[in-house]
């Protein structure tokens, strides 16, 4: 079938060429290129990950690789928190299920809680956080928390709470069986996070990722405004108590004697937490400026790290950086994986952290030392005045990474439909393989900052020890920009529609180009996604397969060529993985010991979340936030859709 | 000059392009369709109007040059072609099958048309 399909694009092109000279308009090009906690007989969802583990791991055996064919639409609602252009909505949340209700956040930062096995709504809760300017990164969520008192006091309101965060860095805890505030958690409900956080203050503090939970302690990063200023907020992650909203410790990334040279380095993405150690596992991403470290040479070991801290009380346990002086933006993206490795007899209690440059780490996760040897590389020096590239850099070389060691070849379709565009525009720019520096002429990033694996990270069945992971296959080409040749560019612009974004304060601007030919047609050749599967007690590789499909105009490309996915999968004990994340509208079972595609159903937008699974009344439950993400595709919804097997 | 050209299968392209103007509208406005809003449909959409206008010449005027014949010809099965394939793309099986649709009444018309001409030349050697 993909065959066919390749060969038949080319038919396509002549087609519509041919059909151009009589009746149509022209045509330019269209391709582009468990955790689950039972209780009684429920089987529930109840953090950003699936559990705190964020194994996203269902126990539930329903759904099966033979029966899966019959999945029915058990129900869809529509939020009507979806908006487009300069308001555009990008929806990643993972709905909850825990307390007999679906809980779920949307990008207008309200919480919608509905029936499992209708959708009828029990209530909302809306922050009014969408409501001013855009602030930050604008209108988008990824879900909401859940926390339960150990041992409630029958009568009292909010001994069950839910959380959402805001763009402008409120953190709101509501009652989970009314929705109304908590008045005893901060003012009235509301925490001004936000407020913390005053040092270097270029923007509101963006709380689109919900906290993590531990016994009566939200750990609580934040996303922040990149490539715009040299300094800016310093990455610190806040300890908070569950019932009042107080702060009981922070975690800064930032040396503080470095807060005038750099910032972030923030945590933004998910973070897990081992629930018999207390430990939580903090990814943090890149010091600002981005993509130019002239000004900040000095190390930041928690910069671009994993990093273990008490979750009661913030303290560092272990820390291990792995990316070296971060001049990609190559944070670590996503909450590691917790996993107890079986090996040479031994149960080894461990953590898998996929990160962007398509590396699994996987170390002890008491310690941080590596169960598989990691390298440290030599990796090319910088040409750029100023900048001083880390000599070396660590590399996995098992397990297989994700992606290889150098970018795919120019795509030859691309290439000669562009006249040569891709190959002479490559043939300019520097192109060292992974870690290539950013140069003022222009450098291959390979992965660029859309990875690798991105922030959905993967999911693990802890009782085989299966690890699943979806990764992109995308290189960038960075260039900087010299200060005064972009002053007299782009003025006191911050950003621009070119790629351009200023790295305020700093020696260089930078601009980012996606390597696509005149037609839009991507100059690498696919595939441009895939899906992987490891076993964790040995490393191996079971299968990697292209994933997903590059929808353009509405044609759907070959499946051989992939698609570029954000979000991540959900695996089943029943052997069945459940993921959307790709260009097209699709979200799909797969069979996990062979990676084939079982069952697909179209929704409304890009599935761009990670599944929730749950059982409710005997029936199993796979329920998809579909909002789509602008970075993928302009489709956007509001679509929160269940699936089930008939009666 | 004109002369009498074959109207057969003319009506069979016309619903043809009529029913592959109706999917597409449809999978243009449905979110299940995974087609809502898309250049795709839009450009077969066109291609199908062109193709029902095309059809309709056939059809109502038989006494066309050779000319706009070879023209109506060309046109229509490029068009179903590119419309074939491009409903390929779009996993549209209705669109093919009207396509299907199309290629019969462009093959009747062709036919016909030559069996027209041998019918006239028999009857010029006679």
């Amino acid at each position: 079938m993909s065959k066919i399909r390749t060969l038949a694009l080319g038919a396509l092109g002549l087609a519509a060429a041919a059909a151009a000279v009589t009746f149509l308009p022209s045509i330019k090009a269209i391709a582009q290129g468990g955790g689950v906690v039972a209780s009684g007989d429920e089987q529930t969802w109840d953090a950003f990950g699936g559990n705190q583990q964020a194994q996203k791991y269902s126990t539930a055996t329903q759904i099966t690789p033979e029966n899966v064919k019959n999945l029915k639409r058990a129900w869809s609602i529509h939020t009507g928190d979806v908006s487009s252009g300069a308001r555009s909505t990008t929806w990643g949340a993972t709905p909850l299920f825990i307390n007999n209700t679906v809980y779920v956040g949307t990008p207008w930062y309200r919480i919608v809680a509905v029936e499992p096995d209708t959708g009828a709504t029990k209530w909302t809760y809306a922050t009014h956080g969408h409501e001013g300017p855009p602030e930050n990164q604008g209108l988008k969520n990824r879900g909401v928390a859940y926390w339960a008192a150990s041992e409630p006091q029958a009568g009292q309101a909010c001994q069950k709470m839910v959380y959402v965060g805001t763009m402008t860095g409120e953190l709101h805890g509501v009652d989970a069986d009314t929705g109304k505030p908590c008045t005893g958690f901060g003012k009235n409900g509301v925490v001004d996070v936000n407020a913390w956080a005053p040092k270097n203050s270029k923007w509101k503090i963006g709380l689109l990722q919900p906290p993590a939970v531990y016994k009566d302690t939200l750990i609580m990063g934040w996303a922040g405004n990149d490539w715009v200023y040299k300094t800016e907020n310093p990455g610190t992650v806040y300890g908070i108590d569950a019932r009042t909203g107080a702060m009981k410790w922070t975690f800064n990334i930032i040396p503080p004697d470095m807060e005038d040279q750099t910032g972030t380095a923030n945590v933004w993405a998910g973070i897990s937490v081992d629930p018999e150690t207390g430990l939580a596992f903090l990814p943090t991403s890149s010091p600002s400026p981005n993509y130019y470290g002239g000004d900040r040479l000095k190390e930041m070991p928690y910069a671009t790290a994993t990093v273990a801290v008490k979750a009661e009380t913030g303290e560092v346990v272990w820390s291990r950086q792995l990316v070296h002086h971060d001049i990609w933006d190559v944070d670590i993206n996503s909450a590691p994986t917790l996993v107890d490795i079986q090996k040479d007899g031994q149960t080894i209690p461990a953590l898998i952290q996929a990160t962007k440059m398509g590396f699994l780490f996987v170390l002890n996760r008491n310690t941080g030392e590596p169960v598989w040897p990691i390298e440290e590389r030599p990796y090319p020096a910088s040409n750029v005045p100023g900048e001083v590239a880390a000599k070396t850099q660590p590399y996995v070389p098992y397990p297989e990474p994700t992606i290889p060691d150098h970018m795919p070849p120019v795509s030859k379709f691309a290439d000669i439909v562009s006249f040569g565009q891709c190959s002479r525009w490559k043939a300019r720019i520097d192109d060292q393989g992974r870690y290539t520096p950013p140069s003022v002429r222009g450098a291959i990033s390979w992965p660029a900052t859309l990875g690798g694996v991105e922030w959905g990270g993967g999911a693990l069945d802890p009782t085989t020890n299966t690890y699943v992971v979806n990764s992109n296959i995308v290189p960038q080409i960075y260039s900087l920009v010299p200060r005064a040749e972009a002053d007299k560019k782009y003025g006191k612009a911050q950003r621009d529609r070119d790629g351009y974004a200023a790295q305020e304060g700093s020696a260089y601007g930078f601009k980012l180009e996606n390597f696509l030919n005149m037609w839009g047609m991507p100059c690498w050749a696919p595939p441009y996604g895939t899906l992987s599967s490891y076993d964790m007690n040995t490393g191996k590789l079971n299968w990697k397969k292209p994933f997903g499909v590059v929808q353009k105009w509405g044609f759907y490309m070959p499946d051989s060529w992939g698609s570029i996915t954000i979000g991540a999968p959900a695996i089943t004990k029943s052997g069945l993985i459940f993921i959307g994340a790709s260009m097209d509208s699709r979200v799909r079972a797969i069979d996990v010991k062979t990676g084939n595609v079982l069952w697909k159903h179209i929704v409304d937008s890009p599935a761009v979340a990670q599944p929730a699974i749950y059982t409710y009344k005997g029936k199993q439950y796979v329920v998809f936030a579909v909002g789509g993400n602008g970075i993928l595709t302009p489709r956007l919804a509001d679509q929160l859709v269940a699936f089930s097997l008939p009666n | 000059m004109t002369q009498r050209h074959s109207t057969r299968g003319a009506w069979l392209i016309a619903a043809a392009s009529l029913i592959t103007m109706i999917i597409c509208v449809y999978d243009y406005y449905t979110p299940e369709t995974g087609l809502i809003g898309t250049g795709g449909v839009v450009l077969v959409a066109v291609a199908g109007l062109l193709m029902f206008l095309a059809s309709l010449v056939m059809a109502l005027v038989p006494n066309r040059s050779c000319a706009l014949q070879w023209f109506l010809v060309v046109s229509i099965i490029l068009d179903i072609v590119g419309s074939s394939v491009a409903g390929y793309f779009l996993e549209s099986p209705v669109i093919m099958a009207a396509q299907a649709l199309a290629l019969i009444g462009w093959l009747m018309n062709v036919i016909g048309d030559a069996a027209d001409r041998s019918v006239e030349i028999d009857d010029v050697e006679d």
